[in-house]
């Protein structure tokens, strides 16, 4: 078997489809010739909050999915979580070494092994400006990932990502980001509530008065439609405007 | 402001050049930890930066660097076929109208929308260099985060071979095809070549 025609005959099967229904029909069909079960294309979402706006296609089991948006666990899933701390597809067996399992977490992978889904494989998808997504194959329980063809895999998550950028783009579905963006001294103030600062040592670190401080945190607040400061920094770290590289090296 | 340039074979010589080159160690070096040569503690400099290397560099008016990516020829040794040609399943393509992008570099200080605003505007340039120089592909190397980019552009990529983890990054080669139809790709994926918001720069502390 040439595993690199394979992956490139993948590219042209997804490059090629014309509706999102076509798209499910082709990698049902490629996740079958990898040697997997299941299959699943997806935004990190909460995929009932975001409805049709979010990529999410996935052949699992009925029950198995319904209980998942039931409770809404895109957002929480812990291979989701996972695939946001690297940029290469894992094994789901890597994920306790790659970000700390809880009690939860662990439940929920119990329950998908109960509806038959085994081991899987998840290639990340992340398009900076747009939500974080993934590519997973998986195998039924019970039923070991076939290892060799991995890479393979790899290259068929991110040309499948892809080709569902491209439909749900010209549905004019994709999900948008922040239309107003920060003014650059909002975006200095919530860097620094980010580092825990309060108004007072912001104000002494932006040689500005208190209430300056106070109020450019309420217009970045009301710029993002949020009340709270935890999470104007989190919606300021989701879209981009902050980075955890800005964290980090101040 | 885009420039191309050749390089003088004195990297020190040209203004634009000497940022890029630092640019480039603040991000290949300082960031992303790669083993790669430093020239003065200030610059990085490889034995590709050379007479035959082209650098497509966007600059603000003042000469402040904001992005830059350098093209080899694949006439010539280049990344691909020097050092990594086990990412290739058959020989790396070769050809006078085939160059190598490598070294596409995003200023630090840019923050995330500057950082778009940037990327889309050199990869904007990218094709319309080529289509002005009669290059008709352009091979490069990527991890595979950035491939995933390079992917979303919306223009024509073709993998060369499987992707291998390489020293604990996992590397992809790709081929892009460069065709009068690429600008019309690019547009739909919605890059397009933009300008700086005029705020400019400014980084917080």
């Amino acid at each position: 078997m040439h595993l690199h025609a394979m992956a490139v005959r993948f590219m042209h099967v997804v490059e090629d489809v014309a509706s999102a229904d076509d798209l499910a029909a082709a990698m049902a069909a490629i996740t079958a010739e990898l040697g997997f079960q299941y299959f699943a294309l997806t935004h990190h979402v909460d995929i009932v909050a975001a409805s049709s706006s979010a990529i999410r296609l996935h052949n699992y089991p009925a029950q198995w999915a319904d209980y998942y948006d039931g409770n809404a666990l895109g957002v929480t899933d812990p291979v989701h979580r996972a695939s946001h701390v690297t940029s290469m597809g894992f094994c789901w067996s890597r994920m306790p070494d790659m970000i700390p399992l809880t009690a939860c977490d662990r439940k929920v992978l119990a329950l998908g092994r109960d509806q038959g889904i085994g081991d899987g494989f998840t290639i990340p998808a992340h398009v900076p400006g747009e939500a974080r997504g993934s590519c997973s194959f998986a195998s039924e329980a019970g039923r070991p990932v076939p290892e060799t063809i991995l890479p393979v895999a790899q290259l068929a998550g991110n040309f499948a990502f892809e080709a569902a950028r491209r439909l749900w783009s010209i549905r004019g579905h994709m999900p948008v980001v922040q239309q107003r963006p920060l003014t650059d001294r909002q975006r200095d103030c919530v860097l620094w509530v980010a580092h825990g600062k309060g108004d007072w040592e912001i104000a002494i670190i932006l040689g500005i008065s208190e209430e300056t401080v106070a109020r450019h945190i309420k217009d970045a607040c009301e710029r993002y439609g949020v009340s709270k400061r935890t999470l104007l920094v989190i919606r300021a770290l989701f879209d981009g405007t902050l980075t955890f590289t800005d964290l980090v090296r101040h | 402001m885009l420039q191309v340039l050749q390089s003088t074979g004195s990297p020190a010589s040209d203004a634009a050049l000497r940022a890029m080159f630092a640019a480039r160690k603040s991000v290949f070096v300082d960031l992303l930890k790669w083993d790669v040569p430093v020239l003065d503690d200030a610059y990085e400099v490889d034995q590709f930066d050379n007479i035959h290397a082209t650098y497509l560099v966007l600059t603000e008016a003042d000469g402040t660097h904001l992005g830059s990516a350098r093209l080899l020829p694949t006439c010539r040794p280049h990344i691909l076929d020097s050092l990594y040609a086990e990412l290739c399943e058959a020989v790396p393509p070769k050809g006078p109208g085939i160059f190598e992008i490598t070294r596409f570099c995003l200023d630090r200080r840019l923050n995330a929308a500057q950082r778009r605003i940037v990327r889309d505007t050199l990869v904007t340039g990218l094709v319309e260099h080529a289509l002005a120089t009669g290059i008709t592909t352009y091979t490069a190397l990527a991890e595979i985060g950035w491939f995933q980019q390079i992917l979303a552009f919306g223009w024509r990529c073709m993998p060369l071979g499987l992707p291998r983890i390489v020293d604990g990054t996992m590397l992809a080669a790709l081929r892009i095809d460069i065709t009068p139809e690429t600008p019309e790709l690019l547009a739909a994926a919605g890059i397009a070549a933009r300008p700086m918001p005029s705020a400019g720069r400014r980084v917080a502390a």
